[in-house]
């Protein structure tokens, strides 16, 4: 048993300095994918936001296209 | 006057056109990425304006309606209906990309939140303001009634503004009209500011070419009646 302590020391070093590095790396990939994520939130915000501006301008068209319509029939 | 109000308008609603444009850019290529939210906070500079022109188009529906059922005007009634169209446009925006953000920010579209629930009732109302309308045996009833509708809806702008405060839920306070003056960082500021003034010239814009349209349009249902 006192033969394999420094390996057990050793092995428990190693492990303390690579588990936080397995840890920061998986929290990266994760960080990474929210990013993405947070990318997709952010231009399909902006997207349907103006689509819905579109819409609206496009709604207003329609009638004013509808009263050109009445006007001409006059 | 009618054609005036139709070019000013376009004109209006142009440079709200421009002006948001110019906020786009500021949005992904000028402003700095938030420290604490990161890139999902600029959803904020769609957000906020959205809900700023959400409150002054039902704060305008308020009033037009007000002025209606006191002189009968009936151009107030059509400001009323043309500011009640863009504010549901606007509310429905802040309602979506309100729970994009939750989902990056609370890992929730939507919680049962009092400020995200008011909207979405605020919403409603000027949904039923519409509905109201046409839904009485005479127009005329229908837009008394209507005005009724847009006055009390109006009673929820204070109400969603000071929810933060009063019922302290996941929404954040407001970073610029909050007591003790503007929090956010000047450059989130400024787009946010170049941002506000976009979306209002558009709205404003476009609402006075629908008033253009349904005022022209009500001239020629009056002239085919007579």
């Amino acid at each position: 048993m006192t033969r394999r302590l420094p390996i057990l020391l050793v092995l428990a070093a190693i492990g303390l300095v690579l588990v936080p590095d397995a840890l920061l790396a998986q929290n990266q990939n994760l960080g990474a994918q929210r990013l993405g994520r947070a990318y997709l939130h952010v231009f399909a915000s902006y997207a349907i936001g103006w689509a819905l501006i579109f819409g609206w301008v496009v709604y207003i068209a329609r009638r004013l296209r509808a009263v050109e319509r009445k006007l001409d029939r006059e | 006057m009618n054609a005036r109000t139709g070019w000013f308008g376009i004109g209006m609603a142009l440079a709200g056109v421009l002006v948001s444009a110019y906020t786009l850019w500021m949005v992904f290529f000028w402003v700095p990425t938030e420290v604490s939210m990161g890139i999902v906070q600029r959803i904020f500079y769609i957000h906020v304006p959205s809900a700023w022109v959400a409150f002054l188009a039902f704060g305008i529906v308020a009033v037009s309606s007000a002025v209606y059922l006191w002189l009968g005007d009936e151009r107030a009634d059509i400001a009323a209906l043309s500011a009640a169209e863009g504010g549901i446009i606007f509310t429905t925006i802040v309602l979506i990309t309100g729970p994009l953000w939750g989902k990056i920010a609370w890992n929730a579209y939507w919680t049962g939140e009092p400020r995200l629930t008011l909207t979405l009732v605020l919403g409603f109302i000027y949904v039923g303001y519409l509905m109201v309308r046409n839904a009485t045996d005479t127009p005329e009833r229908g837009k008394r009634f209507a005005a009724v509708v847009g006055i009390v809806g109006a009673l929820f702008i204070p109400l969603i503004h000071m929810s933060v405060y009063w019922f302290r839920g996941l929404h954040p306070d407001p970073v610029i009209l909050n007591p003790e003056g503007p929090t956010a960082d000047p450059e989130i500021q400024t787009t946010l500011y170049v941002g506000l003034l976009g979306f209002t010239l558009l709205f404003l814009g476009l609402m006075a070419l629908r008033y253009s349209v349904e005022r022209a349009h009500r001239t020629l249902e009056l002239r085919e009646a007579a």
